[in-house]
């Protein structure tokens, strides 16, 4: 099959097949579960979904595969449009038109950087072939080459989601019907990575060991943004969505610390962080995909996503209950799931490369490892709250009450990415040696010197010890510890009236974090009184907010600019035939006059 | 000689048009600026003896000094619209500014375009004077059938400069340019029509309140 | 190969068994020096048999996770406890760094279900410790992982400056990780002050008996770390196992000074606690790029 397609056009090597593989990991559960998804929908709107879906996947296959800068960005703004109508599906909802305009604005500031970018390329490299840009990047001048950089990354970092050019995701992503944010989440912002990784990596050689540096800063500050936000958002998907942005930031690190010690000649250490990246960008697309699967299962059922709504779900929605578990498990990088895995080997790429090095850059490698095990901390916490809440104790409304379990197809669906999430971590042994194949293709070297024998042997070792001992425990219960059991009210302090308001709350959960990092949340409350007379308040609202940075000191103050300026140019435009016939003619007439001058 | 003799014809339809205040005087001397044209092609033809030239000729005649005045006439009656053209500038000072087209004409051909001082130079001053002028009748004139009107001049008068620098386009180019001017004519009618049964009026200058 | 396997789960066993006699020696301590006469040190053996005979109250709205969590507290302290002897430097694997935070992770596993078990029994109280749970460990993570890092990158085979701040930064770590005063009190049970305590309220009988024995475990595998980071190149003698407890007792000692000391800290505050003691792990890492 893959002989008979142009070799002009079209670029098989390890690293296209390793997407090929998460495409397909991802996608054809999340195609099983729209099955479901969709079963009561209109068969019109069935089938443009479906179709839509084919041409998102589709486009992303070949923006893989394209030999050529030019079918790249073809394919790439198919992706883009594709997604922003899945996106814009529900159109009668207002927030759906708003959250697919947002989108479509920011991938394409995206795309036009990157254009830039190429067409700079294709000017010093006389054709859009990737051979031709490898070698014409040898002779570039370092200025230019430091500009497409910087063009590339902007370009590549807003469609990848990265702080501050992440404002997009968390709208999209809500408002995609749940197997399409799967698929957005889980694999199309990693195609951004792949372009990351095949321009800086693979052809733009040789890098300097400062984009490397880039890269790893821009993933500390997303990993931190990202988690923090997620703790604050009490909507089931956005959530998710910030989630994405903070993992995007885990796989930058590694992909950062890869290019930096690539360009510093220590083969062995940047090899494993690029096993380290391709290994989370896998993981991340396997339990995200699973997350936001289970998600839209709960939608299904309740038809809620605010999770301060829902709870007790996992008395009437165990399946469901359990896949979400799992995909909390692998985000919150517990043993022995695949997220444990592929942050620990982060964490190693950190350690040798701090041990590899002096100085500063010892205390950088130290700092970046820092701030992922911030990230990994809060995560966890995120993930406590988001699963407690929605799953545990009781219902927090009528309709969290009457959730039924969903339908076979979407548990399937589930199923099918829980099961490789479990696989890759604990065959870790099997998988690992795969991705440094890879990730060794990737940077060009054969034989770097990596062990990965700790990162086989120790999750298969956790789950052998864990599981063991639990059994164990469990056995010696069963059949020697025979004491009995009381099912009786929680401890209510004496009150008998403990129903779901007297519950933990999401706010209330995530409240100590608000305070601690009140400096960057900027947190503020809104109170409204209602009397009927001055001594007798019938009504206390109470509102909490905390401002959106980004939004409010970057996008805000630029959108009001560039409205005002549009405004200003408008005065040039009254409707008027006569002056625009006008317009023309003086054009024409400043034209000649600057011929005849020349 | 004679050819000066028709191109100051041709100059004085178009300073006609001009200062004229009703749509059928604009009518009228856009056919007799035509016939001054069609003299001379005529002229051209009869002097180079091509057959094409002729075709070309008969078509100017048929087309631009009666089948065109004609429709919009026609129109005219239609929509029964009153006569007045609607002028943005008075006609004295379209005069004066008509008079400064000429000027910078000159200016343009003799400086920029290098030409001799010839027969040539003076048929392109004459055209390029025309061709602002068709400019300024779009711009100025408030009713639809000035910018129909101004566009017709306009064609006219590249039509002039294209035969006496290039020595006339190439035939079929020709053909296809009268057959497009054909069409929107046709097509100039339907709309003007439509355009009065639904706003009641041709005032193009009222388009400004569509504006969103 | 089996025989270092069968050492290590000898070990297991032994410091597992160990691990609540340190609790007894630090209350002892602690009660020692309020002269007070208090229970005896063998205490918490008495506890968890007395739990273990003892029936379960289980809330009517709790799920598998209420009954799996505890299980898993324990079996994840009882790995983490395998990881660390593993990690032992020289001993069987040269990449102790990367042993020691897997058996961080194991330790967060541990975490996570318990916070997901005080938020199953849908009490304020549950929901409130798993709240204030996981907000003091995702702090204290950094400083553990740079801590480590950096004791592990200095070989552990000699007093160094960097090795003995980063024993400090470590120690205040512990104390945030086994709920001791400042950070936490282990003997409250007032809503204001409790955080571990407040997340294993709905807990009783058996269930109760394995948390309390795998928390025992926890701070026997802290403690552990603490004596590599504070007392290198021991543990090799001749009388190995004598100098091991004399480690493990003199921070124990230590721990129980502070907590005599100090008073509770706002919960606030001990973001500011646990900040610091990054900052000293980072000086110690300052201090090991320096060569120190």
């Amino acid at each position: 099959m893959i002989t008979f397609l142009p070799k002009e056009f079209f670029l098989f090597d390890s690293l296209t097949i390793f997407f090929f593989a998460v495409i397909g990991l991802i996608c054809i559960p999340s195609a099983i579960f729209s099955i479901g998804y969709l079963r009561e929908e209109a068969l019109k709107k069935k089938l443009i979904s479906w179709v839509l879906l084919a041409a998102f996947i589709l486009s992303m296959c070949f923006v893989i595969i394209s030999g050529n800068l030019f079918s790249f960005l073809i394919f790439w703004e198919l992706m883009s449009l594709t997604s922003y109508f899945l996106v814009v599906l529900d159109y009668k909802h207002e927030k759906s038109i708003r959250a697919g305009t947002i989108y479509l604005v920011m991938t394409h500031i995206g795309t036009a950087c990157l254009m830039a970018a190429f067409f700079i390329l294709y000017n010093y490299a006389g054709s859009f072939d990737y051979s031709a840009v490898k070698e014409a990047a040898f002779a570039l001048p370092p200025s230019i080459r430091n500009i497409i950089f910087l063009l590339l990354f902007i370009g590549f970092a807003t469609k990848a989601g990265v702080v501050p050019m992440h404002i997009w995701l968390p709208y999209a992503h809500p408002q995609a019907p749940s197997y399409v944010s799967s698929i957005m989440s889980g694999v199309m912002i990693k195609i951004a990575v792949y372009g990351m990784i095949r321009f800086f990596v693979m052809l733009l050689l040789p890098a300097p060991a400062w984009w490397g540096a880039v890269i790893l800063v821009f993933g500390i500050i997303s990993c931190l943004v990202g988690v923090i936000y997620a703790l604050m958002d009490h909507d089931l998907k956005k959530l998710l969505a910030y989630h994405s942005v903070e993992n995007i930031g885990i796989i930058l690190l590694g992909v950062g610390a890869a290019i930096f010690f690539a360009a510093r000649g220590v083969i062995p250490v940047a090899a494993l962080a690029m096993c380290a990246a391709l290994y989370h960008l896998v993981n991340h697309a396997l339990f995200k995909g699973l997350l936001f699967l289970c998600s839209g299962s709960v939608y299904k059922a309740t038809g809620l996503r605010d999770i301060e709504k829902m709870g007790g779900l996992i008395k009437t929605m165990p399946a469901t209950a359990l896949f979400f578990l799992i995909g909390a498990m692998g985000i919150s990088a517990l043993p022995p799931l695949n997220g444990f895995v592929s942050e620990w080997l982060t964490f190693q790429a950190f350690f040798s490369g701090a041990v590899e090095s002096q100085g500063a850059v010892r205390i950088f490698m130290i700092v970046s490892a820092a701030a992922l095990a911030l990230t990994g901390g809060l995560a966890a916490a995120c993930f406590v709250k988001a699963f407690g809440i929605t799953f545990l104790a009781l219902p927090r409304s009528a309709r969290a009450r009457e959730a039924k379990e969903t339908g076979f197809m979407m548990k399937t669906g589930m199923a099918l990415l829980a099961v490789p999430v479990v696989i890759f971590g604990v065959g870790a042994g099997f998988i690992a040696p795969v991705i440094l194949r890879v990730s060794r293709a990737v940077l060009g070297v054969q034989n770097a010197e990596v062990s990965l024998y700790l990162a086989s042997v120790l999750p298969v070792l956790i789950a052998v010890v864990v599981l063991g001992t639990a059994l164990a425990v469990f056995l010696w219960f069963r059949f020697c510890l025979r004491t009995g059991q009381v099912r009786y009210n929680t401890w209510d302090c004496g009150y008998y009236a403990l129903d779901s308001r007297t519950e933990y709350t999401a706010t209330a959960f995530s409240k100590p974090f608000r305070i601690a990092f009140s400096f960057f949340l900027l947190p503020y409350h809104k109170s409204e009184k209602i009397r009927d007379s001055f001594y007798h308040v019938s009504k206390f609202m109470y509102e909490t907010h905390t401002t959106l940075v980004f939004r409010k000191f970057f996008y805000e103050p630029l959108v009001r600019f560039v409205y005002s300026f549009a405004w200003k140019v408008r005065k040039l435009q009254p409707g008027s035939i006569h002056l625009y016939i006008l317009y023309i003619f003086i054009t024409l007439a400043g034209l000649i006059a600057l011929a005849a001058i020349f | 000689m004679t050819l000066n003799i028709i191109l100051i014809g041709f100059l004085a339809a178009t300073f006609l048009m001009v200062i004229a205040k009703r749509i059928t005087a604009l009518v009228r001397t856009f056919r007799i600026q035509s016939i001054f044209l069609f003299l001379y092609t005529l002229y051209m033809g009869l002097c180079q003896q091509h057959l094409e030239l002729f075709v070309v000729c008969g078509l100017v005649f048929i087309l631009k000094v009666v089948v065109i005045p004609l429709v919009l006439l026609r129109i005219m009656r239609r929509i029964n619209v009153e006569e007045d053209l609607g002028l943005l500038i008075n006609p004295q000072l379209s005069l004066v500014i008509a008079l400064i087209f000429a000027y910078l004409s000159y200016l343009f051909a003799h400086n920029a375009m290098g030409l001799p001082y010839s027969q040539a130079l003076i048929a392109f001053i004459a055209s390029m004077t025309v061709v602002c002028i068709g400019f300024f009748l779009m711009v100025g004139r408030m009713k639809a059938l000035g910018q129909v009107i101004g566009l017709l001049v306009m064609e006219n008068a590249i039509f002039l400069a294209a035969s006496v620098i290039a020595g006339g386009m190439p035939f079929f180019v020709e053909i296809a340019l009268f057959f497009d001017i054909f069409v929107f004519i046709v097509i100039v009618e339907v709309f003007v029509y439509k355009v009065n049964r639904l706003f009641t009026h041709i005032d193009t200058s009222k388009m400004q309140s569509l504006k969103g | 190969m089996l025989n270092t396997i069968m050492v290590i789960i000898g070990k297991v066993f032994a410091l597992a068994i160990f691990a609540p006699l340190v609790s007894g020696i630090i209350r002892k301590t602690k009660n020692t020096i309020r002269m007070r006469n208090g229970p005896s040190v063998l205490q918490p053996y008495y506890n968890v048999r007395k739990l273990f005979l003892k029936d379960e109250v289980i809330s009517k709205n709790a799920s598998w996770i209420f009954y799996a969590a505890p299980v898993i507290v324990f079996a994840g302290s009882i790995c983490a406890l395998a990881l660390v002897l593993m990690a032992r430097p020289g001993h069987l694997v040269s990449n102790s760094a990367a042993i020691l935070i897997a058996a961080f992770f194991v330790l967060s596993l541990g975490r996570f279900f318990m916070a997901l078990a005080g938020l199953d029994a849908g009490s304020s109280f549950g929901g409130m410790g798993s709240s204030r749970e996981v907000f003091i460990s995702s702090f204290a993570e950094p400083a553990a992982f740079v801590a480590v890092f950096v004791f592990c990158m200095g070989g552990g085979d000699s007093f160094r400056v960097s090795g003995v701040l980063a024993g400090f930064a470590l120690f205040m770590v512990v104390i945030a990780e086994t709920s001791r005063i400042p950070v936490d009190n282990q003997e409250t049970h007032l809503e204001l002050t409790m955080v571990h305590e407040a997340m294993v309220l709905e807990y009783s009988g058996r269930s109760l008996a394995l948390i309390e024995l795998a928390s025992h475990i926890k701070q026997m595998v802290f403690f552990i770390m603490l004596s590599w980071c504070l007392f290198p190149a021991a543990g090799t003698a001749p009388w190995g196992w004598a100098v091991f407890s004399a480690e493990i007792g003199v921070i124990g000692i230590a721990m129980a000074f502070i907590e005599i000391s100090v008073a509770k800290m706002r919960l606030f505050r001990t973001v500011d606690f646990l900040s610091f003691s990054f900052f000293i792990a980072l000086a110690a890492s300052i201090a090991s790029s320096l060569g120190l």
